[in-house]
């Protein structure tokens, strides 16, 4: 029986050599085409971490590690990495011979001067972190060392979710980070180098000859194309001149029509690592959005079935809370907000507040399209409680420079809950990070000591039980304030064209890489 | 013969402006009934988005993508229309029939400064005058009737300047002036219900233009903010073309039926009151 | 030499309605409720400080209005006509980008019409004649489309020709991604331009139809006809050499004052087929509340239709040498 078993495994190892050599090997050559939708409003993913910036500067910048689909840490830049026992001390071995886009060499230095400088002075975040729990981070040879205060279960999160890619030091020290020219014309050491971008048209990437990995990429290039309208869009896909159509850049009406056409593909995979939420940002400095009683009303009187139904055309589902229902940090039990009209306006009367001479303003960042029905949608809606919206549409850089300076009342957004909520959701919520850098943090200034000592515990807790006690009681406490209300949790189908290999590999994938990606047939 | 009875002899005989009238008279009605008929809103999401047309009783035209109903949206939207061309239509009448008037009765330098003036203002391209004008000026109702008359004037302004030229030659002008009526008194009691004919019928086509180009600003997004206008609903229908054809049909049908209607309505008076000529006023 | 007279008074007519256009777009800015720096420095450029305040330098604020129009003047004559701070990129390289796809659309339309309406015209024209049915026909269908809004049309026809039939592209000059070159590229651009020259052409073909068919008619009444129809001249020559030459003239003589209405209804055609012409250009300057450009486009669009109609005119000069300098026709 044993030597049966074993001639099957023999034989089963044969057979999968052969397949492998059987399997046609990519073909080179090509350009991907894409869409930048909407058009990034800054194009290097260290300083903006818009979606659109992720999505073109994840091929040129790339991080330590990476997150496959089983959400597994998986090396990038870093080749290996070890863990002291008591977990506070992580050692990165850093791949050899790579080199910046402009010929420099990549070395332990550079990811030094990123985590150690650029991010402490670029990202309150991120700085935070650093003073919390970081020691030393010190370059060893070819490796980077980073020496931690107290174990962080989230460090390799934090390096691995595509959003904190190293920066080539010899170009930006000493200078005025957030000014610097390098900014708008990104070095990397990514696949792709970057060459043009000419605004309103086109941002288009070239393959990297030096590229670290051999014989990678197979592409010859990427253009990025912005095109704002929608109809264009799903037209120039259904040609097939736009390869890839990724969650966002079809209108959602158009989703079901495109993934039938001939040679076309739907696929939700790619975004495990990331768990999306859509919520309205309630500023609370402002009256009478400063009374808890109306946050409630507000989301009492929001029909979010609706909304998923008939503006997302049903890609995706209600929010539950805070937290992404599914995910081990939502609580099933957590009380919901039904639509109901009747209670919300109990809820006003309740609250004493005058509504009539109330105009609250409404920041939409994009120009035709679900969101911006959303903010339509949501003006009718509160109109019953005698709310007026004023919708106020402008382009994505506007939209980002208002909601950073507090210049809103009412602001949809929405967030990847990158695993842990410490990492990301954390951030809209703190009172630690009411800042006005970016849209996605504290924008609205909710302030609640009960809540920020909670965020403290859970990032320190030491077992899971713990930590889950913990988080159930954070999001009940959110569930009550409502700085932001929960909307939807967003699902990204991404529609590709046959021709496309390779290109779902990773948890984060749409901001990865590419260098793997080819075009069958080369074109 | 009553007068009644005339006006139906006249309608007899020109039975395309008689429908076009009744056609107007029946939007104006249910323009100014909206609120009764299909309830204080137009922007109210009443029913299934995307409702086809004719499939319920209570949404004969269907619905849009957030389920508001596009028959209401439709008398609302006329309303828009009806009252941006009357206001518009009245206020380059004005400016128009002033400017002419005394351009063509003085003659001379002021005639020609005033008609430099007015051809500068025609030859431009209208259009982007208007929305230049209703975009530094924010979009309103008043900023829209503004740069709707800033590009009629002038057409009017020249017409109403060549009758006067003709005009003053006259006879019975004459003979005004000669027993001592002033400048004034002349153009009114004497010139201007002569002209009247000619200004009526471009006061017609102002008014069709003024319909069309209150629906092109409103499309382009420059409309008033609050207000529902067949010209927004063209353009709220862009995105959904294909699974909603019917939302861009009526609004362009209900703007295509009403300045068609204004057209042979006008048309229809050219004839009528050709006829009668110009009498003199005594 | 009277002509060279004649041209030269409507050259210096056109340079004085070209100033015009400067002076009322200069007027426009300062018209505005609000500071002017900050409406010039649109959407996009109002959160710079910086960059205001170099504005508020460069338009000279401080000084009296006559001087600021000196300075407005002087810089668009050197064809300074500002800066897009939204596309970072001096207006007049995006409108000198965006020009030649609105002339093209223009020219196409303007022949679609012209010939479409007149010959359609001659058709009505020749069946009044006789009576006949055709020209009901035509007639009707003329009225029809003078009332139809230009945006409605397009929109239909995208919806019949582009989405049910699939047989013309709905969107773009060009096939989006697809780098083609010499005669595909050629049926490329015409397979675009087609439905967007085509609707546009659809305004003007109602009053092309009616004119031409309402001036035929007139000179098939006229003395010289008959005199030729005597002399025993065959039919069709008549109607080329004589009837069509003196029936045209007001042809030609509205198309050029049709112009400005012609570039008006091209703005609405570029939103509706996202052509990439400078109609296109002042819709998003529009959304973006950049208003260098969009008074750019303006003074630009102005400026060619102030061209073309010192164009037209001199054209019906020698058309028929007994038109004056005028053009004074109610």
């Amino acid at each position: 029986m044993r030597k049966l078993l074993l001639a099957l495994a023999a034989l089963g190892s044969v057979g999968a050599a052969l397949t492998g050599y059987a399997e046609p090997s990519p073909s080179r050559g090509g350009t991907l085409n894409l869409v930048a939708q909407p058009e990034p409003p800054a194009i290097s993913h260290a300083l903006v971490s818009h979606v659109s910036t992720q999505y073109v500067s994840g091929k040129i910048l790339q991080s330590l590690l990476t997150f496959s689909t089983d959400l597994e840490a998986q090396p990038v830049l870093a080749s290996r990495w070890d863990v002291s026992e008591d977990g506070k001390s992580y050692r990165f071995t850093l791949q050899p011979d790579v080199l910046w886009h402009d010929g420099k060499a990549f070395s332990a230095e550079d990811v030094v001067f990123t985590f150690g400088e650029f991010y402490p002075e670029i990202d309150a975040r991120y700085a935070s972190i650093r003073d919390d729990y970081f020691e030393s981070i010190s370059a060893d040879g070819d490796a980077v060392v980073f020496q931690l205060k107290k174990p962080f279960a989230p460090l390799l999160s934090l390096l691995g979710s595509g959003l904190r890619p190293v920066v080539p030091r010899h170009l930006y020290e000493g200078s005025d980070l957030r000014n610097n020219p390098v900014n708008l014309k990104p070095v990397g050491t990514g696949p792709f180098v970057f060459d043009e971008w000419k605004r309103g048209a086109w941002i288009k990437l070239k393959r990297n000859p030096n590229y670290w990995k051999p014989d990678l990429p197979y592409l010859d290039g990427i253009v990025f194309h912005v095109i704002p309208d929608a109809a264009s869009r799903a037209a120039a896909y259904e040609r097939g001149d736009i390869h890839v159509l990724r969650g966002g850049d079809a209108d959602y009406a158009d989703v079901k029509r495109l993934a039938a056409l001939d040679g076309s593909h739907l696929s939700d995979k790619g975004y495990e690592l990331y768990a999306g939420q859509a919520f309205l940002q309630v500023n609370t400095r402002n009256p009478p959005l400063d009374n808890v009683l109306v946050r409630q009303a507000i989301q009492h009187a929001l029909n979010r079935q609706f909304i998923v139904d008939h503006i997302f055309f049903g890609n995706g589902k209600v929010a539950r809370g805070a937290f992404v229902s599914g995910t081990p940090y939502h609580d099933p039990q957590l009380p919901q907000y039904d639509f109901d009209l009747e209670r919300a306006r109990q809820l006003i009367r309740e609250s004493g507040v005058d509504t009539s001479k109330v105009t609250l303003r409404l920041l939409n960042g994009e120009r035709g399209g679900a969101w911006e029905r959303l903010a339509e949608y949501t003006r009718q809606a509160l109109q019953p409680l005698g709310l007026r919206v004023q919708v106020v549409t402008s382009d994505s850089a506007t939209w980002y420079q208002r909601a950073s300076n507090w210049d809103f009342d009412l602001t949809y957004n929405f967030n990847f809950q990158v695993g842990d909520p410490y990492l990301s959701t954390a951030y809209f919520y703190r009172s630690e990070y009411i800042l006005k850098t970016s849209p996605f943090a504290n924008i609205v200034g909710y302030r609640n000591p009960e809540a920020d000592a909670l965020w403290r515990q859970v990032a320190d807790a030491g077992n899971e039980t713990e930590r889950r006690q913990l988080y159930s009681e954070l999001e009940h406490l959110l569930n009550h304030d409502l700085p932001l209300i929960p909307i939807f949790e967003i699902s990204f189908p991404t529609l590709y064209r046959d021709k496309v290999r390779n290109l779902l590999q990773t948890a984060t994938s749409l901001n990865e890489s590419y260098d793997s990606v080819y075009l069958e047939g080369g074109q | 013969m009553t007068p009644f009875k005339s006006a139906l002899r006249i309608a007899g005989r020109h039975p395309a402006a008689a429908i076009a009238a009744l056609f107007l008279l029946g939007l104006t009605l249910l323009a100014l009934l909206a609120p009764w008929l299909r309830g204080d809103s137009p922007w109210a999401m009443v029913a299934a988005p995307l409702l086809p047309p004719f499939s319920q009783w209570a949404h004969p035209l269907g619905t849009d993508m957030l389920g508001r109903d596009l028959f209401t949206g439709l008398l609302y939207g006329a309303r828009s229309s009806l009252l941006v061309g009357a206001l518009s239509t009245f206020l380059t009448l004005l400016i128009g029939v002033g400017v002419g008037a005394v351009a063509g009765y003085n003659g001379g330098w002021i005639d020609a400064l005033l008609m430099r003036i007015a051809e500068f203002f025609l030859i431009l391209p209208a259009l982007f005058l208007a929305v230049i004008l209703v975009s530094v000026l924010e979009p309103s109702t008043s900023s829209v009737v503004l740069a709707i008359t800033l590009v009629a004037w002038p057409s009017v302004a020249r017409l109403v300047r060549s009758e006067f030229l003709t005009l003053r030659q006259r006879e019975f002008v004459l003979a005004a002036r000669v027993s001592g009526q002033s400048a004034a008194q002349i153009i009114l009691r004497q010139i201007l219900p002569n002209a009247l004919t000619p200004v009526l019928v471009v006061a017609g086509f102002v008014m069709a233009t003024a319909i069309l180009t209150e629906a092109a600003l409103s499309f382009l997004g420059l409309g008033d903010p609050d207000g529902m206008s067949w010209g927004y609903m063209i353009n709220a229908s862009r995105n959904l073309l294909r699974d909603a054809w019917w939302m861009s049909l009526w609004p362009g049908l209900a703007i295509l039926l009403t300045v068609l209607a204004v057209n042979l309505l006008t048309e229809g008076l050219r004839s009528a009151l050709g006829r009668q000529g110009g009498r003199h006023a005594d | 030499m009277k002509g060279l007279w004649f041209l030269g008074n409507r050259l210096a007519q056109a340079l004085l309605t070209v100033l015009g256009v400067l002076v009322l777009s200069f007027l426009l800015v300062r018209l505005a409720p609000g500071d002017p720096a900050l409406l010039m420095a649109g959407e996009a450029g109002s959160d710079d400080p910086h960059y205001i305040e170099q504005l508020r330098v460069q338009m000279g604020l401080d000084r009296p209005l006559a001087s600021q129009l000196l300075t407005y003047v002087g810089k668009v004559i050197r064809l300074d006509l500002g800066y897009s701070y939204r596309n970072q990129s001096d207006v007049w390289i995006l409108i000198a980008e965006r020009l030649p796809a609105t002339l093209l659309l223009l020219g196409s339309a303007f022949l679609l019409s012209s010939l479409i309406g007149v010959g359609l015209g001659i058709l009505a024209a020749l069946s009044a004649r006789r009576r006949g049915w055709l020209d009901k026909l035509i007639s009707t269908l003329a009225t029809l489309l003078y009332a139809a809004p230009s945006f409605w049309l397009a929109l239909l026809l995208i919806i019949l020709f582009s989405l049910q039939l699939g047989w013309l592209p709905a969107f773009g000059m060009e096939t989006v991604a697809a780098s083609l070159s010499g005669w595909d590229r050629v049926v490329d651009l015409a397979r675009h331009l087609l439905l967007p020259a085509f609707t546009l052409a659809c305004l003007f073909l109602a009053l092309y139809i009616q004119l031409t068919r309402s001036s035929l008619l007139e000179v098939f009444r006229q003395e010289f006809v008959r005199t030729a129809q005597a002399k025993g001249l065959a039919p069709r020559r008549i109607l080329f050499a004589h009837v069509l030459r003196n029936g045209l003239l007001p042809v030609v003589t509205f198309a050029g004052l049709q112009l400005g209405q012609l570039a008006s209804a091209s703005l609405l055609v570029e939103v509706v087929f996202a052509w990439p012409g400078i109609g296109r250009l002042l819709y998003d300057a529009l959304s973006h509340r950049d208003y260098p450009l969009l008074l750019g486009v303006f003074l630009v669009i102005s400026v060619l239709v102030v061209l073309l109609n010192l164009l037209t005119d001199s054209l019906c000069q020698w058309l028929d040498p007994r038109i004056q300098a005028g053009g004074g026709q109610a």
